[in-house]
């Protein structure tokens, strides 16, 4: 077939064949290069570089050679360090540790496959041409400020239906008490409104209809004179213009985002939930023997009885 | 290869250890100061992995810094009565040569310009030019802007390193001029000085700025710094398992290189709730030879660093108590470790009696060699 050739994607077979290191985790390409690792990083000995085969044979050569005790593997990852444990190559992995390994390796290659599914946008293997996955949807800001304009347009409409006449244009910057499209004139104090304005999810049924505007209002532009202060995302009686003020800042906010090419968070996104994720698995908790940071070991020991110095003279 | 060997000193100091300094000019002369009050020299036989006490110095309290002069038979020492004293080894000649007005936690000579430098938790140095003549000479002091726990010295300048993560290095020849200038102009009230105060010459306050001042690069308290030998820069290390290589050329380039490491680290174990326990590093010491380093921690393990390379060359583990302090010998043959308990958060007491080691490890030749940078 012709076309570009593509990197050859391993299966899972291949990778859970690679030889690796038990001390490490290090994958290798083949068996020889192991063990040549493992004779460098955990086998070699710490007084004469003389690498061994096994951390057995170090044992013994420090001990003969050197009258040391090996205390453990150097080198390691966290737990890893024992001396029980007889590793020469693939060989002596205990097999519990062995079949996390594997399980880790299939688990991030479904993760990779499902990367690139989504990525490519092609079905799974053997799955015919109608995968449920698909491309994830992104909005341009363009299609966003149509999507604004649209509902905003929706929204004066229905303001000029519900309208009992007499909205000037100053309703917008004063007052927006009277003018909110809602029957209710009086809110409870702190109902939380629900988000009757989505910021940037779920589009509106037939989102294209934006087009078909007459004219989409940028945010230089005059507002239309029959548009009404917008709805709040919440009410606040106390301070019921600040609020109006500072939503509509709120949306200013946004159109500028839109404008300059920032996208909005998306909540929808996986990614930052799991790189916030990772971060919480990086911060171990650590345990300072001596934590204190105003004083020195040295003075603390100085101001004890039996250290301490009395001038005979002062 | 030659063999690779390390002793323990039998006679070990009578309480835990403050420093261990090999003297530069003579590989088999050991001083080691110590809480009880005392000052100890050491002869390590060469080649016989043995080492005898030769003497005692008793102080009013105990010693906290400990140096060498010009040459093997001068030490100079600082404690917790607040002196510096000179020390005449062969004699044993005690000089009091300045009194602070708090412990003297650190005193470092330097052979190029003759001065030997002491730091107290008083906020302050005294800088005394030595000669040869038994009067001890009017010191000037300087006044940091906190107390110091560490001090070194390189051919060229002098790191304090201060609470509050502060770092002053100043310049050794400027230091020196200003110095020199002082005895000229001060030597009739150099006289009245010590009448006035029992022989102890009172220090003459000079305003002598910091040729660099710096942020420590480690968020906790410093506990040790030590000078490349090459002039290049220096090493400092914290409460918190953590070194840091620093540059003294302020260029981009040469501040772009500095750079800091986790160690001294043990991993928890999990029924405790898994982890690091996290150690302090109380010494730090420069190979005279090959500008290798080699690092002690509260955890009874040394570490020797490839500063170049960014690499761990050794460690050597096995240390019985936390490792407070480290002397290369000045061939670089040698190094003395001294290990004494850690005095950790919480303590009500503490005592290094019966528990403070000194050893002496004999480097084979290509031990404390650097690969250099790859």
């Amino acid at each position: 077939m012709p076309g570009k050739k593509r990197a050859r994607i391993p299966d899972v077979q291949e990778l859970l064949e690679k030889p690796w290191c038990y001390y490490c985790e290090r994958e290798f390409e083949d068996l020889k290069m192991l063990i040549s690792h493992q004779k460098a990083k955990h086998f070699k000995c710490s007084r004469c570089n003389k690498r061994l085969n096994t951390a057995g044979g170090l044992a013994v050569h420090m001990t003969q050679v050197h009258k040391e005790t090996l205390e453990m593997v150097e080198n390691t990852i966290q737990g890893r360090e024992g001396l029980e444990v007889e590793i020469f190559g693939m060989e002596g992995v205990p097999a519990e540790i062995l079949h996390e390994h594997q399980r880790a390796i299939v688990l991030e290659y479904n993760a990779k496959q499902m990367e690139r599914r989504i990525a490519t946008g092609n079905p799974p293997p053997g799955q015919g041409g109608h995968g449920s996955t698909k491309r994830l949807k992104t909005e341009t800001p363009e299609e966003l400020k149509a999507r604004l304009a649209e509902f905003k347009a929706k929204n004066a409409a229905a303001k000029a239906a519900a309208a009992n006449g007499g909205i000037s244009a100053e309703a917008n910057a004063g007052s927006p008490g009277q003018a909110y499209p809602y029957p209710q004139t009086a809110y409870p104090p702190t109902t939380m409104f629900p988000p009757t304005y989505p910021p940037s999810i779920s589009p509106p049924p037939g989102a294209q209809s934006a087009f078909n505007l007459p004219a989409r209002p940028t945010v230089s532009a005059p507002i239309p004179t029959v548009l009404p202060a917008r709805p709040p995302y919440y009410y606040n009686a106390s301070a019921p213009s600040a609020t109006a003020s500072a939503i509509s800042d709120d949306i200013d906010e946004m159109i500028r985002m839109a404008e300059a090419g920032i996208k909005p968070p998306q909540q929808q996104s996986p990614a930052p939930e799991g790189s916030t994720e990772k971060k919480g698995k990086k911060e171990k908790h650590v345990r300072m023997v001596y934590g204190t940071s105003d004083a020195s070991p040295e003075e603390r020991i100085s101001t004890l009885t039996a250290y301490n110095f009395v001038s005979v003279g002062a | 290869m030659a063999p690779a060997t390390q002793f323990e000193i039998a006679q070990s100091p009578g309480d835990a250890l403050t420093a261990v300094v090999f003297a530069p000019d003579d590989p088999s002369r050991l001083l080691v100061s110590s809480w009880d009050r005392k000052l100890y020299m050491y002869d390590v036989a060469q080649g016989k992995e043995e080492a005898t006490l030769v003497k005692t110095f008793d102080h009013r309290a105990p010693v906290l810094a400990v140096c060498f002069g010009a040459n093997k038979d001068v030490a100079f020492t600082g404690g917790v009565d607040r002196w510096v004293k000179k020390i005449n080894l062969a004699t044993g000649d005690q000089t009091v040569l300045s009194e602070h007005t708090a412990p003297v936690r650190c005193v470092v000579y330097s052979p190029e310009h003759s001065i030997l430098i002491s730091a107290s938790w008083d906020c302050s140095l005294h800088i005394h030019h030595i000669s040869d003549d038994s009067e001890p000479s009017t010191p000037l002091k300087i006044q940091l802007p906190g107390k110091a726990h560490a001090l070194a010295a390189s051919p060229s300048k002098v790191v304090v390193a201060m609470t509050a993560r502060l770092v002053h290095i100043y310049d050794l020849p400027t230091i020196a001029s200003v110095l020199a200038l002082s005895a000229t102009s001060n030597g009739h009230s150099d006289t009245d000085a010590k009448a006035d105060n029992s022989g102890i010459p009172t220090p003459v306050v000079s305003d002598i700025q910091p040729w660099q001042q710096r942020e420590s690069s480690l968020k906790f308290l410093t506990r040790a710094v030590s000078c490349m030998p090459n002039d290049a820069g220096y090493a400092t290390s914290s409460i918190e398992g953590r070194v840091a290589v620093e540059w003294f050329e302020d260029t981009p380039e040469s501040q772009a290189r500095k750079y800091a490491f986790k160690c001294h680290r043990q991993v928890a174990p999990e029924e405790e709730g898994g982890g690091d326990i996290v150690y302090p590093v109380h010494a730090l010491a420069f190979h005279p030879v090959y500008g290798t380093f080699a690092s002690g921690g509260g955890d009874g393990t040394v570490a020797l660093w490839d500063a170049e390379a960014k690499r761990r060359m050794r460690q050597y583990q096995g240390l019985p108590e936390g490792v407070h302090s480290l002397g290369f010998s000045g061939d670089g043959k040698y190094l003395a470790i001294g290990t004494c308990p850690n005095f950790e958060d919480g303590m009500e007491d503490y005592s290094g009696v019966g528990r403070t080691h000194v050893f002496i490890r004999e480097l084979s030749e290509t031990e404390a060699k650097g690969k250099g940078s790859k």
